[in-house]
């Protein structure tokens, strides 16, 4: 035993003889810094509750993976290492530190305890809170290199109705599924969302002698279905849809052979955007990609006008 | 009536020894710790009350949740939208956990810059390290569970970053996940992990951890060192 | 602030002690009833639960012609709580004037034997204990201890809906 352990033993003994009872006094501090926590918990919970996107979809290629906020500074921290040394920052930099934490006590044996009297630990630990603190920051600011896509939560709902009930058995939509049924994508377009619920509720009611069986489907799974149905379709776009690209957008833009080369490509969007991100993208870029060079034609183009480029541009590569 | 009570108390007093505990407990000396230094001895305490507020939601919210990948998105989207109070009751859930992660950093800040970790304490600072990892266990497995877009990818990410330790990194994402892919074998298995294994784990952390806080005492705020030949 | 600083002179140390540890149990009070309140909210929810009505189209009025009981089959796609259930299961349905249509759970009350619309005898027949009911469900002759059980039926734009849940009638 260090010599000083039974001094400090005495002194404690000191100090907690003149200290004051545990209840009320510290337990009276304690409870209202829990209401106080309480209060705020409950006041986010109730304002903002726990959220929720749309169901996992280990295919989607467009999402922006961040990890929890309080792993955010190792995620960081992986893009200041190079691939071979990788394993330093996520695996052996972290482990070190948990060890280094769980040794402390073993490591710093002496009788300082005042921060000043320990310079070295003291500055290592601010240190640790900088790094930390500043990776967080950085991670939390980091620009998503995806576009943020809303998706209509109802057209997701139909798109798992579309997959549960195995509707790609008998129907084809951009070209993948069965040949029983008409191909989706080329035919659904035209029909109003309320066809395409009786047909769904019925679908010898609207199309006589139809082969397809009836789904039973709950109202809600109709309703999703339909608005699935109506944002794979191809919607007629005018021939003034092409006229308005070369004059607004081929500038910068490529469909085929012609155009720009200033901006992405487009021959091929339709193939991986939909209209409504389309037409996002082209009234305000900003609003799903801060950092995006191209202006905004809200206020060049109608909304008509808007609505059929992205039409025209939807249509392309499917 | 007051009769009847003071009766019961003393009954119960004489059964169990209660008064005994309520003293060794309560009536216990704590040093004095003066201005604001003194708010933040409730660091410790704040961390376990918002961890018997994750035992209180998260017991409720077990009730109405199914890990499996068919039916763990439908059934948090039941709770908040059919059960009374259910997405207030998951909305506390979710901020306890990263206040839970917030409140046991900082009780563990105001133990290393006051230097309590130290005689006679360092076993009360090893198990608080191993809680502070079990808090983060718990966070990191509570986040796949509502099975959305944010949540298999953030797990995506974290078994990834796994997955890069030396030598065994495969092997541990493989045990971590299941299987070789973030699925339907991973998801129960976060499951209880996160209702069972942890929370068990934590439980008896947590009482280790306080047995030791009440054993040896609060630490006193710390004093500058006296230089040799300085007077007491 | 009324409870952070003590308002007692420092002479009367009980009454600061009990001063504080009632703000305290008031402070723990409130938190408790809030957690307590939502938290019991949510455990009970079932309770305020009402049935949904599950209408069940089971197809057009124009074949069940009166005098002619038909066996319809039907899905009964259901939402469960999360889950979507789908049940498999069949009616009777019978008219008297092709406008008001009764159905019938196609289970004997006796012991829940399948039974048959026999058109000759114009009575309805269980192969389990030779059990006989009328049109109407009433109990002709055999063991049964009550008529056939019914579900309730109406008819929307043509199209025949019921509702699966076997309703009891008297004897």
């Amino acid at each position: 035993m260090s010599p000083w352990h039974e001094e400090y033993r005495r002194r404690y003994a000191r100090l907690k003889g003149a200290g004051k009872s545990f209840f009320p006094h510290a337990v009276f501090k304690d409870a209202l810094v829990a209401f106080l926590i309480f209060a705020a918990l409950s006041l986010l919970a109730w304002k903002f509750g726990a959220g929720l996107e749309s169901l996992a979809d280990p295919t989607d290629a467009t999402y922006n993976p961040r990890p929890e906020w309080y792993f955010l500074f190792l995620f960081q921290a992986l893009k200041a290492f190079p691939g071979s040394l990788e394993s330093v920052a996520a695996v052996v930099l972290p482990g070190a530190a948990v060890l280094g934490l769980l040794l402390l006590p073993l490591i710093d044996r002496g009788p300082e305890r005042h921060p000043f009297d320990r310079p070295l630990l003291t500055g290592l630990g601010i240190l640790g809170l900088i790094v930390v603190g500043s990776l967080t920051v950085a991670g939390l600011r980091s620009p998503l290199v995806n576009p943020i896509e809303e998706k209509d939560p109802l057209v997701a709902a139909g798109r798992r109705v579309y997959q549960d009930m195995n509707c790609a058995y008998c129907h084809k939509i951009r070209g993948k599924g069965g040949v029983v049924g008409p191909e989706l994508d080329k035919v659904v377009g035209g029909e109003s969302v309320e066809w395409l619920e009786k047909h769904f509720r019925d679908p010898k009611s609207v199309v006589p002698g139809s082969a397809m069986p009836q789904l039973h489907l709950l109202d809600d799974e109709i309703a999703a279905l339909a608005a699935y149905m109506k944002s794979i379709g191809d919607e007629p776009f005018t021939k003034e849809a092409p006229r308005l690209f070369s004059e607004h957008c081929a500038a910068c833009h490529k469909i085929g052979r012609e155009g720009g080369e200033s901006g992405p490509d487009l021959s091929l969007i339709g193939s991986a955007r939909d209209k409504a991100a389309l037409k996002r993208a082209i009234a305000d870029p900003t609003s799903l990609n801060p950092a995006a060079a191209m202006p905004a034609f809200k206020d060049q183009l109608t909304d008509v006008q808007i609505e059929d480029l992205a039409r025209y541009l939807s249509s392309l590569g499917r | 009536m007051k009769n009847a009570l003071i009766l019961a108390r003393d009954w119960i007093v004489e059964r169990t020894g209660f008064d005994r505990v309520w003293e060794v407990l309560f009536e216990r000396h704590v040093p004095e710790a003066k201005g604001p230094a003194a708010w933040l001895y409730t660091l410790g305490s704040a961390s376990l009350f918002v961890f018997l507020v994750q035992v209180v939601t998260g017991s409720l919210l077990a009730m109405n949740y199914v890990p499996s990948p068919d039916h763990a998105y439908d059934s948090v989207r039941f709770i908040g939208e059919k059960v009374l109070c259910g997405s207030f009751i998951r909305g506390l859930h979710h901020w306890g956990a990263s206040f839970m992660v917030v409140l046991v950093v900082a009780h563990m800040l105001r133990i290393y810059f006051m230097g309590s970790y130290k005689y006679p304490r360092e076993g009360t600072w090893m198990v608080g390290v191993v809680l502070l990892l079990l808090v983060v266990g718990l966070g990191f497995t509570g986040y796949l569970l509502p099975w959305d877009q944010k949540a298999y990818w953030a797990t995506a990410v974290g078994t990834n970053i796994a997955e890069q330790t030396p030598f065994i990194g495969p092997l541990v994402a493989k045990v971590l996940k299941g299987s070789s892919e973030l699925g339907a074998a991973t998801l129960p298995r976060f499951y209880a992990l996160h209702v069972l294994v942890l929370p068990a784990a934590m439980l008896l952390g947590l009482g280790v951890h306080l047995f030791l806080v009440v054993w040896h005492g609060i630490s006193e705020p710390p004093e500058r060192a006296r230089r040799p030949g300085e007077a007491p | 602030m009324t409870c952070g600083r003590g308002v007692e002179p420092e002479g009367e140390v009980m009454g600061r002690r009990s001063f504080l540890a009632r703000c305290a149990a008031v402070l723990g009070a409130a938190i408790a009833a809030v957690l307590g309140s939502t938290g019991l909210s949510y455990f009970i929810s079932p309770a305020f639960k009402k049935d949904e009505e599950d209408w069940v189209d089971v197809g057009g009025t124009k074949d069940i012609r009166p005098g002619a009981p038909v066996k319809v089959d039907f899905v009964a796609r259901k939402r469960d709580a999360w889950a979507v259930t789908e049940k498999r299961s069949s009616a009777w349905v019978a008219t008297k004037d092709g406008r008001e249509f009764t159905a019938f759970d196609p289970r004997c009350t006796h012991l829940g034997c399948p039974y048959r619309w026999d058109q000759a005898k114009e009575q309805f027949l269980c192969p389990c204990h030779a059990a006989i009911f009328d049109a109407g469900g009433a109990v002709v002759s055999g063991p049964p201890p009550r008529p056939l059980d019914r579900y309730d039926a109406k008819v929307v734009n043509g199209r025949l809906l019921i509702q699966p849940i076997p309703r009891r009638r008297a004897a």
